[in-house]
Order: structure tokens, then C-alpha cells, then sequence
């Protein structure tokens, strides 16, 4: 354990420190990671609610594994593994379909249904150049829910978090070449969904 | 997708890496000049980066107020209503006992099956040990030849009492 290279990384000094019964230490790690993955889960499913209660999740498993954890890797690979796994079993248990996406809101959690009807209703309320970074994000969100869902997780873990194909691949049980052709595959995808946005 | 198609599977995924920074020295010099010769391959690059900067529209929520404070809460109170069952030296010293029992259970079965084995299941060696004196004796026997001659010889008197004088002067 001693000769880890991981314990270089500052959040792991901070789980080791939980380990060792340092709530605060569990506080911090909450506090560093709660807007991430927030906004990751929230992008996975459109639904803040479902995103804080699936974040909660994540750090709750963490507490409850504190006192077997070991330094076999990066904290975020860990938390982000954590996060895939529950994503995954979300979707399964859920069954929720594609078709039913909804409006993401930064001040609340209350998801909000959205569709392409409430993008022409808007425009007699905002002006013009509000309505396009609304109805240009809404189109965003939707490509990027029609993407599979781990395509949407690879591409979420490497826009958000910027991590290396090597650190997605741990969180996401693939090889560094599988997440090459998961993402390239992705951006394919999105360029196909999106071409009449890109100028 | 009229373009891509004159790119191959390698080359996009190639391109796609290239973007990520996430080639080799070679794969990136091999990509650039792919890019030097293939307008298609520039026009590729060009789209595929500006996709995938469309991201950045994406929103990233901030977690509620509460949030922290709620799942240091619930934390807490997990700990507190943590089950014995739940708790970590009762988790590994039930594994430790399966584990245990496990073993025990197949030390057993393995004495019983050797021994079960051992009494009741015949063996080919089994009849060759059980009829090793006829064996020894085969040649005997053979010359021999019937049960009803040795009857006669056995039934002479005279005959008997030879062989058992010779017997017995062979012996001393």
C-alpha cells in the first residue's frame, strides 16, 4: 500500500482519511464531487431529480465502503465507476424511455417536461438571441440523448471531466482502444444530429 | 456520410483521437499528413471538433444548497442504524465461516467418497487377487484335466500311501 503511486493524488489522501473515521474529510470529498457528478447524471437522464438522488447515491456507497478501501487507483475513477455502475442499474430498474426527455432547470429540481412544442412557445415570451441558446442547448441535449447510453457516458466523462481514454476505460470496464471507437462512434453521431448547428 | 465513406473505420476513429490528443508520436504524424493530403479528412476534423464543442451548451447544474449537508446527514444516520449484518468484521467473519464450512464439507465428502470407493465399487485387480491361488496352480490343474480322476486316485489306498511316504522322504 505504501508504494501505491495513487497516494500522490490529493482526494485520495482525503478517502484515506475518511477511512480512518475524518468526517470531514468525507465532507470535502462531497463538496468536490457533487457538482460533477450533478452534471453528469443530470445529462445522462434529463431529470435533476433523479441526477441528486443518483449523486447522493455514489457518496453514500463510498461511506459505506470506507473502511475497505484501498488506493488501487484514482478517486474520481473510482467515484465515476461508481456512477456507471449506478447508471446502468438506473436504466435497467427504471426502463425509462427515450421519448420522454425533459428540460433541465439550474435553480431547481424539479424536472420540467420538455418537447419541441414548448421551444415554439417560448418564442413569443424571449427575445431572439435567448431563444437560440435555449432552443441550441435543448438540441444539444436531445442528440446527446440519442445517443446509447454509454456512448452518452464516454462522452460525458470525457467533456466534463476531460479524462484520458486510459481513465475512462477504468470507470467504464473498457479497454483504452474500446473507448477510442466508443467515442469516435459518438462524435459521428452527434455530427450526423447536429450538422444543420455546426457553421 | 458521402465523405466519411472514403475515409476508413481506423482513420475516423484515428481522427477522432487525434482531437483527443490520445495518439502516439506516429499515429499523430501519420494523421497529419492524412490531413496535408485529404481534404475530406480536414473537413472531417473541422465538423468533428466543432460537434463536439456544441457540448459545451450542455447544462451543468449546481447541486442544491442543501445537498451537502443532506448526504452527510443521511451518512450519519445510516451509520447509526447500521444492522450488525452490515458491519464490516461481521461481513468478513461470516465470509471466513462459509468459507470454513465450505472446506470442512469437502474434506468430509472426499473421505466418504474414498471410502465408499474403497468398499463397494469392484476393481479389475479385485477377481485376478480373489483367484490368484487357481492362478498359481493353473498348470496343476490343467494337467489334471477332471475332478472325477483325482476322485480315483484318492480313492486307491495303496497309491495314497506311496505318495505319502514319498512326500514325506522328500521332505527330510
Amino acid at each position: 500500500m505504501s508504494t501505491s503511486p495513487y497516494l500522490r493524488d490529493p482526494d485520495v489522501q482525503l478517502m484515506l482519511r475518511v477511512k480512518d473515521g475524518d468526517d470531514s474529510a468525507f465532507a470535502q470529498i462531497v463538496e468536490r464531487f457533487q457538482n460533477r457528478l450533478i452534471g453528469i447524471f443530470t445529462n445522462m437522464f434529463a431529470d435533476n431529480a433523479l441526477a441528486e438522488d443518483l449523486s447522493q447515491e455514489v457518496f453514500l456507497r463510498i461511506y459505506r465502503a470506507r473502511q475497505g478501501y484501498e488506493p488501487t487507483a484514482k478517486l474520481s475513477t473510482w467515484i465515476f465507476q461508481i456512477a456507471n455502475n449506478l447508471a446502468s442499474n438506473s436504466r435497467r430498474s427504471k426502463g425509462r424511455k427515450k421519448e420522454v426527455q425533459f428540460k433541465v432547470s439550474n435553480s431547481g429540481s424539479q424536472p420540467v417536461q420538455m418537447g419541441e412544442n414548448n421551444v415554439v412557445e417560448k418564442s413569443g415570451l424571449m427575445p431572439t438571441r435567448q431563444l437560440d441558446n435555449v432552443e441550441l442547448m435543448e438540441r444539444v441535449q436531445v442528440a446527446l440523448l440519442d445517443l446509447n447510453e454509454r456512448q452518452r457516458m464516454a462522452v460525458l466523462l470525457h467533456r466534463f471531466e476531460g479524462m484520458s481514454y486510459a481513465d475512462i476505460g477504468a470507470a467504464m470496464e473498457l479497454s483504452p482502444q474500446a473507448v477510442k471507437s466508443l467515442l469516435s462512434r459518438a462524435r459521428e453521431n452527434l455530427r450526423e444530429i447536429l450538422e444543420n448547428y455546426v457553421t | 456520410m458521402e465523405k466519411l465513406s472514403r475515409l476508413s473505420t481506423e482513420d475516423r476513429e484515428n481522427l477522432s483521437a487525434y482531437l483527443d490528443g490520445e495518439l502516439d508520436d506516429g499515429g499523430t504524424q501519420r494523421i497529419e499528413t492524412l490531413l496535408v493530403q485529404s481534404s475530406v479528412a480536414r473537413n472531417d476534423v473541422e465538423l468533428l471538433s466543432k460537434t463536439y464543442d456544441l457540448l459545451d451548451e450542455l447544462p451543468r447544474p449546481d447541486a442544491p444548497k442543501d445537498f451537502l449537508e443532506k448526504t452527510l446527514a443521511t451518512a450519519k444516520m445510516e451509520q447509526v442504524k447500521h444492522p450488525i449484518s452490515e458491519q464490516q468484521w461481521f461481513i468478513t467473519t461470516q465470509k471466513m465461516l462459509i468459507l470454513s464450512g465450505w472446506t470442512v464439507a469437502l474434506v468430509v465428502a472426499s473421505a466418504i467418497g474414498f471410502m465408499v470407493t474403497n468398499q463397494y465399487v469392484e476393481r479389475p485387480d479385485d477377481a485376478l487377487i480373489q483367484e490368484l491361488p487357481l492362478i498359481q496352480n493353473l498348470d496343476r490343474y490343467e494337467e489334471v484335466q477332471s475332478v472325477e480322476f483325482l476322485d480315483l486316485l484318492t480313492a486307491d489306498e495303496k497309491l495314497m500311501e506311496e505318495m505319502r511316504k514319498a512326500t514325506s522322504y522328500e521332505q527330510k
